[in-house]
């Protein structure tokens, strides 16, 4: 039973995997565009509400997305004081208790109450109220889709915690990550400079 | 027991959120659901319109529409890949030549590199990675105090986090309502003091113990002229010139009697670049020969940032962009810089974007759990006990001030800026304006106070990223042959204490003179950028359940959640 719920973890898993990575790119999008909006605006003294909503639609989908993404590689920040201090059976049983607890409720309560609004605004075909402002049920799809997401990755931590506590799989929160930006920008700093190489402990 | 819940429901969701967030649960999703269990008890109770619920989403979709907290991406991102692009490194190599024959010179090159790299978009980690790197090897190597030179990076590092553009500044206008454009103005000059108070303790620490910040020795200064000559009176002749065109065309081009400062102080600057950039040109490809060698490199490893900061800052505060769109020309820059450097790799490009997007979706989530809580927490007047608890401090505005300082100071020990932000300042802003505190200056005051948690033993990030890259054990030096020894981590802690007392005592000066922040922000320029979008100026609703915010009733919402916050509008 707990081999086929690590099945459905791992195709979560890989689901929001491939959405961080296609969805990361529209970061650069958003960087090109709001920049274009600028110069077109003061070298052409033209703006189009269209283009100032495109801005924010593509950092929603950014952090709403990503949300499951981020989730999934324990990004989200947490205070460890307490729990830095604690083994790593005892992490995964405050995962359990976050999840189900935390988690769950709060994202199902607001997928849950977010859908009808988007419905609402497909219905009537709403539109932004600003002038030449984009059609709104998109933005307003993204909140439950983005909370379905997270819940989904919460779901499959929950199994993650579950079956390492059952000793069938390593500890999911130590899987390596690799390289930080930290590190990378350290280990080139270095490649750079030999000298400093031996410094490394 | 129903009517002690009824009454107290405010102090008991205070308690619960702090239980809740010491668990180590993620912050975001611990707060949202604190909100609604305490939704539903309230709810239950009949304190709270169980209409309450409806208004969750819209409160979700004003964090989405919200145009400020976009630049939060754009400037990680920029920072991301500036900090590979080798800038910093071009700039510690250089202006540590340049100040490396002096005593304590060294230390002041990392303040100033420092605060340089602070004003193009600062990001601590990096800052005080390159400085460990770079700088600190040949601090160590000529005899530094280990204390002092790491205290001195550690330091410069968390400069980032107050001179503008900083995410900790755009973050604060956001919660406390102002325009972010305001935020920058008002945070120059304190910033700007700050590393001039790290500067004169660095002097301080040349002329009263040498030893601990000796000269370069001649055999470490590369930039020489053929003739031996150090060739910095080249270098003051190309500034003299270049300020004298400064002023030049302030006077030309501003000659009434009360100029717009920011733009009158932005255009002349990048006059006064230009005309130095051009001479380095010119001397460079003609080979005139008329200024020397670190005079014409000093210049170009200037220019990048300069230029940066300009496309970023300039232009804010010239009106021609949003801090928004500053820091997506920011981000544009960068990677401009970058491919032109040849330092941008499709690997960084997509490390930058994936570090970006985790960033932006934790911190906006934080957000999104915070605004959940604070529907209910406002919805039970937990805005108007706190509030309550806070006007009855003794002491007025000194007291005020005082007592929320030291609580910050403490909070910062186990809250990130970001936490820190979005549930606490909430809560001080409305205190502060009853008052009569100006928030600008509120704010810039905390951005201070927030910067020290940043150096404070034994949490700080600044120390924990320098412990990661200064030497964990003695090595072999491969210029001097010398042995020299490791630093240690009492050493890095202890280094940090004198920079957290100059910290307090910035704290203190932002309080006793105020006009150190107000005195930035210019007469208001009556340039609107942004005339082309309809604006509903109206503050979010944040004090009442806002029941006509409701899905579907009020599809126009958006606009009017859209906060006032356009930097030219209100520049």
């Amino acid at each position: 039973m707990l081999k086929l719920c690590l099945g459905v973890s791992r195709a979560i898993d890989s689901l929001n995997e491939h959405v961080g990575r296609l969805t990361y790119w529209l970061i650069l999008a958003a960087v090109l565009i709001s920049a274009g909006n600028a110069i077109v605006r003061y070298t052409l003294n033209m703006s189009s509400n269209a283009w100032l909503e495109i801005q924010w639609y593509l950092f929603s989908f950014v952090f709403l997305f990503c949300a499951g993404y981020t989730l999934l590689h324990n990004q989200h920040v947490r205070i460890d004081v307490i729990s830095g201090q604690l083994s790593s059976r005892a992490r995964a049983w405050i995962d359990i208790f976050g999840t189900v607890f935390f988690l769950m409720p709060m994202a199902i309560v607001i997928m849950w109450l977010s859908w009808p609004v988007f419905l609402d605004a497909y219905r009537s075909n709403e539109v932004s109220t600003n002038a030449g402002g984009l059609t709104v049920w998109p933005g307003r799809l993204m909140l439950p889709v983005g909370f379905f997401l997270l819940i989904l990755q919460g779901l499959s931590e929950l199994i993650k915690r579950v079956a390492f506590l059952r000793g069938m799989i390593p500890d999911p929160t130590e899987k390596d990550e690799g390289p930080t930006a930290e590190e990378l920008l350290a280990e080139e700093l270095r490649k750079e400079r030999g000298e400093a190489a031996e410094v490394k402990p | 027991m129903t009517a002690f819940l009824i009454q107290n429901m405010a102090p008991l969701m205070f308690a619960s959120l702090i239980v809740v967030m010491l668990i180590g649960y993620p912050v975001a999703f611990a707060l949202a659901a604190t909100g609604i269990f305490f939704g539903l008890v309230g709810v239950e109770l009949g304190l709270l319109s169980p209409a309450l619920f409806q208004a969750l989403p819209q409160r979700v979709w004003a964090v989405m529409s919200n145009d400020t907290l976009l630049a939060v991406p754009f400037f990680t991102f920029m920072g991301l890949i500036l900090e590979r692009s080798g800038m910093a490194e071009d700039l510690l190599d250089t202006v540590g030549q340049l100040f490396g024959p002096l005593r304590g010179g060294l230390a002041f090159a990392v303040i100033f590199v420092g605060a340089l790299l602070a004003a193009t978009t600062g990001v601590v980690a990096a800052s005080v990675i390159s400085m460990g790197l770079i700088s600190l090897p040949i601090m160590l190597r000529y005899g530094y105090d280990r204390r002092f030179a790491s205290g001195v990076i550690s330091a410069s590092g968390t400069l980032a986090q107050i001179i503008p553009p900083s995410l900790v500044l755009i973050v604060m206008a956001d919660q406390l309502g102002k325009s972010v454009g305001d935020m920058y103005a008002g945070a120059f000059v304190p910033g700007l003091t700050l590393a001039g108070l790290y500067a004169i303790y660095a002097g301080g620490i040349a002329v009263f113990k040498p030893a601990w910040a000796p000269a370069l020795p001649l055999e470490a200064r590369t930039f020489r002229e053929p003739s031996g000559s150090s060739g910095t009176p080249s270098l003051i002749v190309l500034v003299i010139i270049a300020v004298m065109a400064s002023v030049a065309f302030a006077q030309y081009h501003y000659p009434q009697a009360d100029p717009p400062i920011d733009e009158l102080l932005v255009l002349s600057t990048a006059v006064g670049v230009g005309v130095a950039f051009a001479a380095s040109v010119a001397n460079h490809f003609f080979k005139l020969g008329l200024l020397s060698r670190i005079a014409e490199r000093v210049t170009f490893v200037l220019i990048p940032p300069l230029a940066l900061i300009f496309l970023v800052l300039g232009t804010i505060f010239l009106g021609v962009a949003t801090p928004t769109e500053g820091g997506a020309m920011g981000a544009s820059g960068a990677l401009a810089m970058a491919l032109v450097r040849r330092r941008l790799s499709f690997s960084l490009l997509r490390q930058a974007m994936n570090t970006t997007a985790k960033l932006t979706s934790f911190v906006v989530f934080i957000l999104v759990g915070a605004r959940v809580f604070s529907l209910t927490f406002y919805g039970v007047d937990g805005h108007l006990w706190v509030e309550h608890l806070l006007l009855n401090l003794p002491g007025g505005q000194l007291g005020f001030l005082i007592v929320v300082n030291i609580l910050v100071f403490l909070l910062a020990f186990f809250l990130d800026f970001f936490e820190l932000a979005f549930i606490v300042i909430p809560l001080l802003g409305p205190a502060a304006e009853k008052l009569g505190i100006d928030l600008i200056w509120f704010g810039v005051l905390l951005g201070v106070n927030m910067q020290t948690s940043f150096m404070h033993p034994p949490f700080g990030f600044a120390l924990f990223y320098l412990r990661s890259v200064a030497p964990f054990k003695d090595f072999v030096d491969k210029v001097t042959g010398k042995t020299i020894s490791r630093v240690t981590t009492g050493q890095i802690y202890w280094g940090a204490v004198p920079f957290v007392l100059i910290q307090c005592l910035m704290v203190a000066l932002i309080i006793a003179f105020p006009g150190l922040v107000t005195g930035g922000l210019a007469k208001k320029a009556a340039v609107n950028t942004d005339q082309m979008r309809i604006e509903v100026p109206a503050a979010e609703p944040e004090g009442e359940i806002p029941l006509e915010g409701g899905p579907g009733t009020a599809p126009d919402t958006n606009g009017a959640e859209q906060k006032n916050d356009r930097g030219g509008a209100t520049k």
